[in-house]
């Protein structure tokens, strides 16, 4: 019988600790989100790199919330550190002194405690208290390279591995296009000091226009840490759908007969100036704005590894393995900060509103200014190229490929599109250097 | 309305940065992509004069380019290139290059590197997101 009463409350202590008992309705509607962007990662493969480990973080934490818990440190006396059955050698103490009546309604009896008297002759109870530190969840360290802002600028050096910057090299005034798509950011700041977001809530919001996943995180991860979830969702998810919303942005701004535009073939880039150009930008750009130092001097030193051709080794770890692990920890934990109830918010919604016009306004500036590039320069370079201004890439360069291909099928802008599209990574990069040292 | 002013004095000062930083680089990026150009022009220029004097030093006429000689085909030996292909060569430098003044001096076959499969796969699984 008393097996059966026993068996009874374990199973009851099981059903009350499981998370049908735990969770809240926010919980369980993250859960279906996060299905729904496994859904869009695995069958329609939207940047499933990145989304697929968010997605899953996101489900995990919705379930398990304790798997982000911070560590806990409890104070406690001897006799309960004993009592807990922990040993009170491995914890470091901290010694309290109490009057006599604060140390009796405390619990203790003061004859058994060690005093202290005063030169005023104020006798003092001492209690020695144990610092016991319960362990954080797994992702709470995990995250501590999102926080600590070392996950970007890790990715940011794959991705200079991985980066070609001859078409910039090539062609420097795609420079200009890089900056041109960076104004939406600034214009959303405006925007979201408008919807009532505090100035550095505003700054991590309005970066999401740079299309760029790394620098969001980095921006946000110093400004504003407790909108890294929905801002990181934001960003990605836009990054993702550059598909769907560029190409009516595009074509709203541009005629027919400047999207049939065909440009002139790049000059080749000789090997010395691909090497000089990383040097240069850095060197450059972290003495004028030593707070994006770290995102382009990681992402300069990434190319510097490719172009200089004598740390291949080196160059193909920063590519690939460095890069994925650090994808894998940056997904999942970025997606583990949705939880419901910080997720399901008013807040997320203008965030994610907001995050949508300065990636609008971002492409348009970018085209836009291609038009003026292309007055210019007397119909030489088609305008379409300026929407890869935004740094997604190489996404918002093959879409510029491909609305030109629709106008005139033997066009071909990709290479073109390049400059301006890893001018946006190096501009976002100096926005976020921007933002961080006027908000910070 | 604080806010609001700060708003809009960060619009013109990221404006100003972005654009200044940016243009600070293309005039940089061009000048030196100009003297990079210009020494290896010259350093050019220099081995072609060197060769056709030494050329002249040794009383042998300096030879035409072969590839401008058009050879039968089943007078080329396994390594040659066809006539036709160097035209089509040729022609695809002069699309690239266009107005420039250019010269092909040599067509090499590239045997290094990989193929197209195999770029194709390398452009697949290191495609950044």
């Amino acid at each position: 019988m008393e097996i059966i009463t026993r068996l009874g409350d374990v199973f009851i202590g099981l059903i009350q600790s499981s998370g049908l008992m735990t969770l809240s309705w926010e919980n369980y509607v993250m859960i279906v989100i996060s299905f729904m962007l496994m859904y869009l990662a695995i069958k329609k493969q939207y940047e499933p790199l990145l989304l697929l480990p968010i997605a899953f973080g996101m489900m995990l934490v919705n379930i398990f919330p304790g798997i982000m818990g911070n560590p806990v440190t409890q104070l406690m006396t001897y006799d309960q550190v004993v009592a807990s059955g922990l040993d009170p050698a491995s914890y470091t103490t901290s010694a309290q002194l109490l009057t006599y009546d604060q140390a009796v309604s405390a619990g203790f009896d003061p004859a058994a405690l060690t005093t202290t008297v005063l030169k005023d002759g104020s006798k003092f109870y001492e209690i020695v208290y144990y610092n016991v530190t319960a362990n954080g969840g797994l992702f709470y360290y995990l995250y501590q390279g999102v926080h600590l802002g070392i996950f970007p600028p890790l990715i940011f050096l794959g991705i200079g591995a991985m980066t070609d910057f001859g078409p910039l090299i090539a062609n420097p005034k795609s420079f200009i296009l890089g900056a041109a798509a960076q104004i939406g950011i600034f214009i959303t700041f405006i925007g979201a000091i408008l919807l009532g977001f505090q100035a550095n809530e505003a700054g991590a919001i309005s970066i999401i226009g740079g299309a760029d996943g790394p620098t969001a995180i980095f921006v946000t991860s110093k400004l504003a840490p407790e909108l890294l979830g929905p801002i990181a969702v934001a960003a990605y998810s836009y990054m993702a759908l550059v598909p769907i919303i560029q190409p009516p942005i595009m074509k709203l701004l541009t005629t027919k007969k400047e999207r049939s535009i065909v440009m002139g073939q790049l000059r080749p880039v000789s090997k010395l100036e691909k090497i000089i150009f990383p040097i240069v930008v850095v060197v450059i750009v972290a003495i004028l704005l030593p707070d994006a130092a770290p995102l382009v001097g990681m992402l300069m030193l990434g190319n510097l590894f490719k172009e200089s051709g004598v740390v291949d080794r080196i160059a193909k770890t920063a590519q690939n393995e460095l890069m994925n692990i650090v994808t894998i920890f940056l997904g999942v934990t970025v997606g583990a900060t949705a939880s419901g109830t910080l997720f399901l918010t008013p807040k997320t919604l203008g965030i994610i509103l907001l995050g949508l016009i300065a990636f609008c306004l971002g492409t348009a500036c970018g085209v836009l200014f291609g038009k003026i590039m292309c007055w210019a320069t007397k119909g030489k370079i088609n305008p379409l190229i300026g929407s890869a201004g935004v740094s997604a890439v190489p996404m918002a360069a093959r879409i510029s490929q491909k609305v030109g291909q629709e106008e005139n099928p033997a066009n071909f802008l990709l290479m073109h599109a390049m400059g301006p599209n890893v001018a946006g990574v190096i501009g976002s990069a100096v926005a976020a250097g921007v933002l961080i040292s006027v908000l910070k | 309305m604080d806010n609001l002013m700060l708003a809009l004095s960060l619009l013109l000062a990221g404006f100003i940065v972005v654009f200044v930083v940016l243009i600070l680089l293309i005039v940089i990026i061009t000048v030196y992509g100009k003297i990079i150009q210009a020494g290896q022009k010259s350093a050019e220029n220099r081995r072609e004069k060197k060769k056709i004097r030494r050329a002249e030093a040794e009383g042998k006429p300096t030879e035409p380019s072969k590839a401008s000689a058009y050879i039968p085909p089943n007078q080329l030996d396994d390594d040659e290139i066809p006539g036709e292909i160097i035209a089509v060569i040729a022609a695809a430098v002069d699309a690239v290059y266009g107005d420039k003044p250019h010269k092909v001096r040599s067509v090499k076959r590239s045997r290094n590197g990989r193929s197209a499969w195999g770029n194709a796969g390398i452009m697949r699984s290191t495609r950044p997101f």
